[in-house]
């Protein structure tokens, strides 16, 4: 069965997580990574209603000059996500094969902290992208590299270890990314740098 | 020529300049802000160029200042989400009658599929409504060239044009080719022109031969889109089986629509398209072709079935009979936004081809996933407003389904969801004053309160209120002015201190304007102090007449952008008990539960406090910054 989303078709990478979390930046430095390869690219964040707090989407279409926006279901080469639970909403667009790399942050909305909703367990996410036939990559947030005494950006390092651990690294050079960093973060520059350096070179 | 990363607002802006726009106003509203939000935050691609960008007050007002520049002989270009053209749409029909001396866009951003809420309004019904021309852009790059080419056809036919762009294209980004420089100066001579019969509406002679006019400048518009060639029409290699016209983003899911459906039995040779740019006027021509070439058509446009009214309409009129499939058959929604899966869908209808349903979905992992209603920020002032009135409404022997709580458009909306439960219900812009009023006089006897941002007050809150002195209806407004127009992404206005301001902007002051009304219980009050606030709309719910409370504290985020906290609240361990009444009362993202005792997450709280009066056991403690 040929699922939406084959070679023919762009490279498609659903990112999701919490508003604050730094997923659109990841989505930004791709997009801007894959340009300087001279690729096209759409990039089409979805930010909701919430400054901070709220489920943040993001879908970035590579390779393709017209391409529609959104990401059909079992579309996505690769899903990035930043927070367990929230990561459960981007599985029905996952293609068969394809990567879901999560990092197992857990952002508890408030009627969770009370008791008064439940929230799911790690092993739900891992069911639910294997049903989706998906390789389920997760990692700890306790990995967080640190950079001069403090965690170093998150969002950054994960995007390193996707670029190491996922199709992603076909796709994008680690150069390009590097590039695309340093045209982005005029400060905190080497933060940023180390961040995406160390995540590439975690031993899982 | 320099290729850079744009989003479709972006381009927008960016096509506006390279057209040699004079006059850029508009008023916030996703998913359209991002096109003056760019402009302004790079003013040395304009500034020094003379040309003038604002944030105005409302999008009537926006219109109407880029239509008298319009009148006046220059470009101008208005930007707007689709609510705001309800807004200003008296104006727009009364210009679109006079017609315009130099080129006029409005900019309309739809959202199919509702990212930011509100209706999912089609304004390419308006378009008809007003006889205007209308182009929409199925991509970033599309918006970017299409700017140019609606200045162009608005200065030929004298007529303002519409240029529709949805969520999913002036949200998307992407790299579009720049033509340099950015901005291409355009001389034009300022025309002082004086004629009662194109520039007033006094008497039906002079409307009567305006719509005459109005009617001619739609039918010229018709040769020119098709001189411009706006529209793109493929006629297939071989004996024409099915016809796809599409318009706007629907388009560009179109080659992936159809590479799949050629794995499951369709001739991609045997397909014509139509690319539609020119909602209005209809490309009749075009359409014609494809329909004397195709057996059946498949329409592909999110929203209403606009463009399928129409080819069904010139099917009857060529005495053509065709099988059109879209949204009048059943076939695809009128709801929602489209992606492949509709183009898909639409020829597996209009083929009668088998394509297994699992192609389409995938599972619904999504149901096993927590809850998340959005809330109020940590720091935010409206949270002490939103307690203070819960706070009120009790002491004031009234349960909480007693009291109507009327809201407005905005963060102050975010007041509706849990732990508040406060706000119950939003309309459009300023609506919270007049329905309070209907709820006044529909005879309820227990207090009436309506809630607004101040942005939303400036934008169409003034009048309901002036409305409400004149007849002394009894009634507690609460204007929530944190000083800038947040939702949307903290755009600047009247009320924004004048050291955010652009240079030489005055700040209109909420709290001379309210008193200057006639309101004669007001009461400027900082909704971090809780006590008082509660207090004062006790007092307020006791009084007869109008009462005005201005809640007033910056935005939470933006001063803490600048790095600004008002103190620091610790948690004492020794004195928690964990009872959670700090969360469950304020529903602070900053405050979450620990093992022995609350913690609040530094790098959110900005000290406001609220929390220590929730506290029962004084385990919460603050300094001043």
């Amino acid at each position: 069965m040929q699922a939406i989303g084959n070679p023919e078709y762009p490279y498609n990478i659903y990112l999701v997580g919490v508003g604050g979390q730094g997923i659109l930046t990841i989505g930004e430095i791709v997009s801007q990574a894959v340009n300087l390869q001279g690729i096209p690219v759409n990039f089409y964040p979805t930010k909701g209603m919430a400054q901070r707090g709220g489920f943040v989407k993001a879908q970035l279409r590579i390779g393709k000059d017209l391409v529609g926006p959104a990401i059909p279901e079992k579309g996505a080469h690769l899903v990035l996500a930043m927070e367990r639970s929230e990561s459960l909403k981007a599985v029905r667009y996952l293609k068969p094969g394809g990567d879901f790399l999560l990092w197992d942050y857990i952002w508890a909305p408030t009627a969770v902290m009370l008791g008064q909703a439940f929230y799911p367990e790690l092993e739900v996410v891992k069911e639910q992208v294997q049903t989706a036939q998906g390789k389920f990559i997760v990692v700890s947030p306790s990995l967080l590299a640190d950079f001069e005494g403090n965690p170093a950006p998150d969002n950054i390092f994960l995007l390193g270890i996707a670029l190491r651990r996922t199709s992603l690294g076909k796709v994008v050079t680690f150069s390009a990314v590097e590039e695309a960093l340093k045209n982005r973060f005029k400060r905190f520059t080497s933060r940023n740098l180390f961040a995406l350096k160390a995540g590439y070179n975690l031993e899982l | 020529m320099s290729k850079e990363i744009v989003t479709g607002n972006e381009a927008l802006a960016l096509g506006a300049l390279r057209a040699g726009a004079k006059v850029i106003t508009g008023y916030p509203g996703t998913p359209s802000s991002e096109a003056i939000g760019f402009l302004l935050s790079h003013p040395e691609l304009w500034k020094e160029k003379g040309v003038h960008v604002e944030w105005s007050t409302n999008e009537k007002v926006a219109f109407e200042i880029a239509a008298g520049a319009a009148w006046a002989g220059q470009r101008a270009l208005v930007t707007m989400k689709m609510s705001g053209l309800n807004v200003a749409f008296d104006s727009v029909i009364s210009i679109a009658y006079s017609g315009i001396n130099g080129g006029l866009v409005i900019y309309v951003a739809d959202d199919p599929g509702v990212s930011a809420g509100m209706a999912e309004q089609d304004t390419r019904g308006f378009a008809f409504m007003s006889d205007l021309p209308m182009l929409e852009a199925c991509s970033v790059k599309e918006a970017y060239l299409l700017v140019p080419k609606a200045f162009e056809l608005s200065e030929k036919t004298k007529s303002p044009v519409f240029l529709r762009l949805t969520t999913a294209v002036s949200q998307s980004h992407a790299p579009v080719e720049l033509e340099l420089p950015y901005y291409l100066p355009l001389e034009r001579e300022i025309l002082l022109e004086r004629d009662i019969q194109k520039y007033t509406k006094a008497g039906a002679l002079i409307c009567m031969a305006q719509h005459r006019d109005l009617i001619q400048r739609l039918e010229k518009s018709k040769e020119l889109v098709r001189e411009m060639r706006l529209n793109e029409l493929s006629l297939s290699k071989k004996r024409g089986k099915l016809g796809i016209l599409a318009s706007g983003v629907s388009y560009s899911y179109l080659e992936e629509g159809l590479l799949l459906a050629s794995q499951f039995g369709l001739d991609p040779e045997e397909v014509s398209i139509l690319k539609v740019v020119s909602v209005n006027p209809f490309p009749e021509e075009e359409a014609k072709l494809l329909l004397e070439n195709s057996e059946l058509i498949l329409v592909l446009e999110e929203l209403e079935p606009y463009m399928e009214k129409n080819l069904i309409l010139l099917a009857h009129k060529l005495g053509l009979r065709r099988k059109i499939v879209g949204k009048l058959d059943g076939t695809l929604e009128r709801i929602g936004d489209y992606s492949v899966r509709e183009v898909l869908f639409g020829i597996s209808a209009a083929l009668g081809l088998k394509i297994p349903p699992e192609l389409f979905y995938g599972i619904q992992a999504e149901k096993l996933a927590a809850p998340r209603p959005i809330t109020v920020c940590a720091g935010c002032p409206h949270r002490g407003t939103f307690m203070a009135i819960n706070n009120g409404i009790r002491k004031a022997g009234f349960k909480k389904d007693q009291v109507m709580v009327t809201g407005d458009i905005g963060c102050t909306i975010l007041g509706m969801n849990p732990p508040f439960n406060t706000v119950w219900n939003e309309v459009s812009m300023g609506a919270s004053i007049g329905i309070a009023q209907g709820y006044v006089h529909a005879g309820i006897n227990s207090p009436v309160i309506a809630t607004i941002g101040d942005s939303t007050f400036f934008h169409a809150g003034i009048p309901p209120l002036i409305n409400a002195i004149q007849y002394q209806v009894p009634l507690t407004l609460i204007v929530m002015d944190n000083g800038w127009t947040a939702m949307t992404g903290m755009q600047f206005n009247p009320g924004t201190s004048e050291k955010f301001l652009p240079q030489g902007s005055r700040r209109v002051d909420l709290e001379k304007l309210i008193p200057g009304l006639g309101v004669e219980n007001f009461w400027v009050v900082d909704p971090y102090d809780y006590r008082k606030m509660s207090e004062i709309i006790l007092k307020a719910l006791k009084l007869e007449g109008v009462k005005v409370i201005l809640a007033r504290r910056e935005c939470a985020i933006q001063a803490m952008r600048r790095g600004e906290r008002t103190g620091k609240v610790q948690v004492n361990p020794e004195k928690c008990t964990l009872c959670k009444s700090c969360l469950t009362i304020t529903g602070c993202p900053a405050l979450s539960i620990g093992e022995k005792a609350m913690e609040i997450d530094q790098t959110l709280c900005n000290g406001c406090g609220l929390c220590l009066f929730t506290c029962g056991y004084k385990a919460l403690e603050r300094e001043e910054a």
